[in-house]
């Protein structure tokens, strides 16, 4: 019963097995350009090698090549890269502002009818529409798919912030900072923020898998990251053209999504079991 | 019942004028002159400033808006750049493909989603739940686009047995079902794994309270008290969060009917940003919200016709 949040976590082996994943992909992404063994966008005449496993393979190019002749594996390091840096600001952005919009709603309760009204209009909307909306009108790029979906993650988020945020705005020790003669803005930051974090982080967690393929879909479609910087989706998205020829500059890095927003889900499953006795069964 | 309903659709319109102020401010918002961004990038000055003077730019905002308010209301939507076909005719003629895929796909993904989720609440902690939750996690976790990947190389491309090029006709035709079935099983099964996730989170809440042990207790099998006391309860919240699922399953759909050239709104959608053909864009995107509104609404219909509770309130 008094066992800690983390020895619960590392005693799931599906979460110590996501964790360990996601930390080999994250220093993957972070160590790319030490690690590549070709520069991801030097195009050579080896075009549309198979992984060094087949028959025409070679151990050069240890993944194989795309339609231009780059390195997979050096264009996955770095296309991973894109898209954790995709999902991760989204989701640190979004999760913000939607924490400060949950608060604030739950603080000041005369803001929280016209603040949450406005949080049910925009989740009214769904996230792949702002996305296209945005392309329409700044084209397609970087900023508009993660400004898309910073934008998806704050109604969410605003609505769960605000849920916590009540139950501690009645607690005594609120009560007691506001008597001593703690500010406002001080009773928001030390108190109900830090205590708001823990369920905040759990949500963002599970949040984070879904925001991936999100951003991953996007530029699959042509409407995020421009060529040539080298992004999961659209290295996807490229491969369709070789399908019947080389399915493995297609299917290389739509695995690679596939396993990072896995392991996330893993991982933020297990973190909602751990840190929140109630669902735990 | 009819109160909630007419509750319900007066709490649509806010959302609704949100829509058209939505597709209003695209116009708006758009980096430098909106006339330039509906005539093109290729229009000549002379055509700028016709389309300038034809849409009342130098009135007031608020003019432009009730102006623009009158002829969406009439159903003009203005006309595509590329092909010269009015927006309202291209989107009558995308609609149906995006439902027919739609129905395609819920078809066959929330029965067997349904029926996945209550085996995995029966069979709670054995081997067959945790199978079957493994399987839904991978189906949240694995992108639209590497499903339907797949499919193409294995079915379309390795073995023939199935086109995924396009639309074959209508679904009651041959043709018109060989098609669909592609993109519908790609798009089910990302739509699979929540369903049954949620089926299952419902059904073992019900299997737990009371009336369920007194079902038990007077002696029902249990193939009875699972179905007719667990799933049938269970179906109240799992509605209501299939609802909350649309905008995932549009997204699907959106990419789905790209990969697959499948002629609907979400194919539309991006080939008409891509080719800067903003009055498409912008009619697409009303009209995959206000689709999303319709679903929403339709939902929480379904909503009360399931909870009685709710008709007499």
């Amino acid at each position: 019963m008094s066992e800690s949040p983390e020895k619960r976590l590392f005693r799931d082996p599906a979460a110590l097995a996501a964790g360990v994943v996601l930390g080999a992909i994250v220093a993957g992404a972070i160590l790319a350009p030490w690690l590549a063994p070709h520069d991801p966008y030097a195009t050579s005449r080896q075009a549309l090698l198979p992984p060094m496993w087949e028959l025409r393979g070679k151990p050069s190019f240890p993944l194989g090549t795309d339609g231009q002749g780059r390195d997979l594996l050096s264009r996955l390091l770095f296309g991973t890269r894109i898209t954790l840096m995709i999902g991760l600001v989204s989701v640190t952005l979004g999760g913000a502002l939607g924490m400060a919009v949950g608060m604030l709603a739950a603080f000041y309760r005369r803001l929280d009818a016209p603040l949450m009204r406005l949080v049910d209009v925009v989740l009214s909307f769904p996230a792949i529409l702002f996305g296209l909306a945005f392309s329409a009108v700044f084209g397609a790029g970087l900023t508009p798919v993660v400004a898309a979906l910073v934008i998806a993650t704050v109604p969410d988020t605003a609505r769960i912030t605000r849920g916590v945020a009540l139950g501690i705005a009645r607690q005594d020790y609120m009560e007691g900072g506001r008597a001593i003669g703690l500010g406002d803005l001080t009773l928001l930051r030390r108190y109900l923020a830090r205590n708001c974090l823990p369920s905040v982080f759990v949500f963002l967690t599970l949040r984070f898998g879904q925001v991936v393929l999100l951003g991953a879909g996007l530029s699959f479609l042509g409407l995020g990251v421009r060529p040539p910087t080298a992004e999961l989706g659209m290295m996807a998205s490229q491969g369709r053209d070789f399908l019947f020829l080389a399915p493995h500059v297609a299917t290389i890095p739509s695995l690679a999504i596939f396993v990072i927003v896995l392991a996330a889900n893993l991982l933020g499953d297990a973190l909602r079991d751990a840190l929140d006795p109630r669902l735990r069964s | 019942m009819t109160r909630q309903i007419t509750h319900r659709l007066l709490l649509s319109i806010p959302v609704l004028l949100g829509v058209l102020l939505l597709g209003f401010l695209l116009l708006q918002l758009a980096p430098g002159d909106p006339a330039a961004v509906l005539a093109g990038p290729s229009a000549s000055p002379d055509l700028v400033a016709a389309i300038r003077r034809d849409m009342g730019l130098d009135q007031p905002v608020w003019v432009q808006f009730l102006r623009y308010l009158g002829r969406v209301l009439r159903g003009d939507l203005g006309r595509s750049l590329i092909s010269n076909k009015t927006v309202a005719s291209e989107l009558g003629n995308a609609i149906g493909p995006t439902i027919e895929l739609m129905l395609a796909c819920l078809v066959w993904s929330i029965p067997l989603g349904l029926t996945l989720g209550t085996l995995a609440a029966v069979r709670r902690g054995r081997l067959a739940d945790r199978a079957i939750m493994a399987v839904a996690v991978a189906g949240v976790s694995m992108p639209v686009f590497t499903v339907a990947l797949v499919l193409i190389e294995l079915l379309g491309v390795k073995f023939r047995l199935l086109p995924f090029i396009g639309r074959g006709g209508p679904l009651w035709t041959v043709d018109g079902l060989l098609h669909v079935t592609l993109p519908a099983v790609a798009l089910g099964f990302v739509f699979l794994g929540p369903v049954a996730r949620m089926t299952r989170a419902a059904v073992l809440d019900v299997l737990g309270a009371d009336h369920v042990r007194t079902a038990r207790a007077k002696g029902l099998t249990e193939r009875a008290v699972v179905l007719r006391h667990g799933l049938r309860n269970a179906l109240v919240p799992v509605v209501t969060l299939i609802g909350l699922q649309a905008g995932y399953l549009l997204g699907g759909a959106v990419i789905t009917e790209t990969i697959f050239a499948w002629p609907g709104i979400g194919r539309l959608a991006v080939g008409a940003i891509l080719a800067n053909d903003f009055p498409i864009a912008q009619g697409t995107i009303m009209v995959l919200s206000l689709s999303f509104i319709l679903i929403n609404l339709l939902v929480d219909m379904l909503y009360v016709w399931l909870d009685p509770r709710l008709r007499v309130a």
